[in-house]
């Protein structure tokens, strides 16, 4: 039937005025670029803790004196004292046709891409993670996630992570990719502090970093009390949640096991979503908080690099001597005892929890789905 | 039967004998005869033939001209010399769908797909012929048939195609599907007013075509169509200002807010629920708004609030899977796993890869400390969730 376009019969029928605008297309890449910046560990050389936090820090000082230094209290740089690129003033990269650069100076950052017909150059406002770095761009009342991220990790810029696949056709492509509402609603809510989702967006009045309001929902009200002696108004204890409930909080930001399942993500860039691969652990129980976000990471710190540190958290469940499930637990789970192993007794997660580098290798995260890992295995769910 | 069959032998037994008693001359005539008969008709043939293929060349020559009632009127004669040739009845099929002729374009596209029922294009064409026809139903089966079959993937096709499948779909009542075709129609930057209308019609949940609205219904649905247009081409921006603005030009129309909120499901769930309690509280009867509340409400984990909601939907239409699923997972959240296991497995045993169903399923064995329940139930949701 090779006479299928032997006349042109579309062009007759199609309504004169129907015309289809081709129009250089960035495509849609899917996938959270931003939260893989987000997630890296922090330096210990941020800022003192913002008015707010200082407030609370009158009762909660130990506490406030911790969280001042956290990734999650730094998940958006503070644009004028962005330590990372005031660290690294002049980075650039030349990536196919374009080149880019982001230069610091008087504590104001520059992103510019340039190519062979011009440059563009725009003012970085919101620098999100608080060690590796994307930054959001606006221009003309649109948002940008930048097409090339910092990598602490390198000391260099490279390819956003999801965006390796985007072939820019125009300055403004190269720049970044642009960002629906809901996108830009998502990276200032996990990553600053001041957005409600009623209200419209305005990215100037956003306060970069969560605040302690972010996780502890009623603490300014119950400042507010607290400065009259009313300590009535307590926020709910975080610390009560069992390993389910911790993971849908923590997820909220760093992605359910639901969501991820729901988006039908998959394959190494999921490593991201601790909450998700933990949930795919054998030893997952969702009333133990042994097994929760909080028995192994304080999120007003740091998270611990040494693998030691978290021994003694598997070695809770897995010592042979100390096999009870917490009171929560129900009487079912306690039917078949956690298993001993039967190589080592130290550095657990060195075995049990593998690193999968990301991002061209950029970027090493912990795989949080626990198991016995085989050589040659391929990467889980 | 034994003696019929012997005797029927015999016959044919008696016939060989009869021939073998034949004499040389004769043979010799008959030979004879049988050889000029036979050369006769091979002369017919190729002249047959050759007239058929003159005629074939000329109609071919007048269609490459332009000359299209002689095209016509040759194909014609050249198909009664040879009703066999395929080609034949697509050029002339679609030199009448070109001329306008649809009952022609049809009869000749019947015709071809009588001899090749895998023709793909003529099956698209005569879709399209019997849309302007206006045998609508005809037209949906072969367009949806053909676009299974790869008709779409033409990209020069594929817009009309696409474009007259969602009028079809949407006049059929199947405006998702319709959505799905202009979808990816908006998706190749395909823009004009009329298709904005065409967007607009399924948005307002009428089963109709463009051409059958009002003025009214037809302003309406230009704009909705319009905002919706620019939220399928990823302009949130401009969507979220054309909604709110169509939303105070006609405050009271149904379906406008359960629209946008459909649109925002996938990307902002709590955009869809505002969106979705606002088409409630204008249109308290609709019950498809009240069933996507209860679902995304339960999709966002509030399921204290989907509860009442899901029950609500329920109760006008008990069927309805999205509510029922929104009601077995909240129960199971809320605690009353018993009573949510029970509805998510009749979900289930009607739809044994709901996806939504197993997650469920899932949280509630793993609330119930089933371990190896909500293990393996976690791991079918894997399967199914790529």
């Amino acid at each position: 039937m090779s006479a299928w376009s032997a006349l042109a019969w579309a062009s007759r029928v199609l309504p004169s005025r129907i015309r289809a605008r081709k129009r250089v297309g960035i495509g849609a890449p899917v996938g959270v670029a931003l939260a893989i910046l987000a997630l890296s560990p922090a330096v210990a050389q941020h800022a003192a803790a913002p008015a707010h936090a200082a407030t609370c820090a009158n009762c909660h000082q130990r506490v406030a004196d911790f969280y001042a230094h956290s990734p999650m209290r730094h998940a958006m740089a503070d644009e004028g004292t962005n330590a990372v690129l005031e660290a690294h003033p002049n980075l650039s990269l030349q990536k196919n046709a374009y080149t880019y650069s982001v230069q610091t100076q008087n504590g104001k950052s520059i992103y510019t891409v340039s190519d062979v017909t011009g440059s563009m150059s725009l003012p970085i406002h919101w620098a999100i993670g608080d060690r590796s770095q994307t930054f959001v761009l606006e221009k003309d009342g649109h948002y940008y996630e930048s097409l090339v991220s910092y990598y602490q990790r390198d000391v260099t810029l490279a390819t956003t992570p999801g965006d390796e696949d985007i072939v820019p056709h125009s300055l403004i492509e190269a720049v970044g990719r642009e960002l629906p509402l809901w996108e830009v609603r998502n990276c200032f809510t996990c990553h600053a502090s001041g957005y409600h989702p009623d209200e419209t967006l305005d990215g100037q009045k956003l306060t970069p970093g969560l605040n302690c309001e972010r996780c502890h929902e009623g603490a300014v009200e119950h400042m507010a009390d607290a400065t009259r002696k009313d300590l009535t108004s307590l926020p709910d204890s975080l610390d009560e949640m069992n390993a389910r409930e911790t993971s849908n909080f923590c997820g909220k930001c760093h992605r359910t096991w639901d969501r991820v399942v729901r988006e039908g993500w998959h394959g190494p860039p999921t490593v991201r979503f601790q909450p998700y691969r933990i949930a795919n652990s054998r030893c997952f129980d969702a009333k133990d908080k042994r097994i929760g976000c909080l028995a192994c990471h304080d999120p007003h710190q740091e998270a611990n690099r040494s693998s030691a540190f978290y021994d003694s958290k598997c070695l809770a469940c897995h010592s042979g001597a100390n096999t009870a499930r917490s009171s929560s637990a129900s009487s079912t789970a306690m039917a078949e005892p956690p298993k001993i192993c039967p190589v080592a007794k130290e550095n657990c997660v060195t075995c049990h929890m593998p690193k999968v580098a990301l991002a061209g290798g950029h970027a090493i995260y912990t795989d949080h789905e626990i198991r016995i890992v085989k050589p040659g295995d391929a990467y889980p769910n | 039967m034994l003696s019929q069959y012997t005797s029927k032998h015999f016959t044919i037994g008696g016939a060989y004998s009869r021939r073998r008693k034949l004499t040389l001359p004769a043979l010799r005539l008959l030979l004879f005869v049988g050889a000029v008969l036979w050369l006769a008709s091979l002369c017919m043939a190729q002249g047959a033939a050759s007239q058929f293929d003159e005629l074939a060349r000329q109609a071919a020559a007048a269609r490459d001209q332009q000359n299209i009632p002689l095209a016509t009127e040759l194909y014609g004669k050249a198909l009664e010399l040879n009703p066999n040739w395929a080609e034949g009845w697509w050029n002339l099929g679609l030199i009448d769908y070109t001329m306008n002729q649809y009952p022609q374009a049809i009869d000749a596209f019947n015709h071809l797909l009588k001899l090749d029922p895998h023709a793909v294009p003529a099956l698209a064409i005569r879709g399209l012929s019997e849309f302007d026809a206006g045998d609508y139903v005809a037209s949906l089966k072969d367009l949806e048939l053909a676009m299974q079959h790869g008709a779409a993937n033409d990209k020069d096709h594929e817009q009309i195609l696409r474009y007259h499948l969602g009028l079809l779909l949407t006049r059929a009542g199947r405006y998702w599907d319709a959505l799905s075709q202009y979808r990816s129609l908006a998706g190749e930057r395909f823009e004009s007013p009329d298709f904005e209308v065409a967007i607009g019609l399924v948005g307002m949940r009428v089963p109709s075509l463009p051409s059958e609205l009002n003025a009214h219904d037809t302003e309406l649905a230009g704009a909705l169509g319009k905002a919706a247009h620019a939220f399928l081409v990823d302009d949130s921006d401009a969507a979220d200002a054309q909604f709110n603005s169509l939303f105070a030009r006609y405050p009271t129309s149904p379906n406008l807010h359960y629209f946008y909120g459909f649109l925002l499901f996938p990307h902002d769930r709590d955009m869809a629920v505002a969106q979705f309690q606002k088409e409630i509280a204008i249109n308290p009867s609709n019950q498809l708004a009240t069933g996507l509340l209860a679902f995304t409400l339960m999709y966002v984990g509030r399921y204290k609030d989907a509860l009442p909601v899901a029950e609500r939907a329920l109760a006008a239409e008990p069927g309805m899977q999205i509510a029922q699923i929104s009601l077995g997972r909240s129960l199971i959240e809320t605690g009353d796993e018993e009573h949510g296991i029970e509805i998510l497995n009749q979900v289930i045993e009607r739809d044994p890869k709901n996806l939504e169903a197993h997650m469920g399923l899932a949280a509630a064995y793993s609330l119930d400390g089933r371990k190896e329940d909500a293990l393996r139930e976690r791991m079918v949701c894997l399967g199914l969730g790529k």
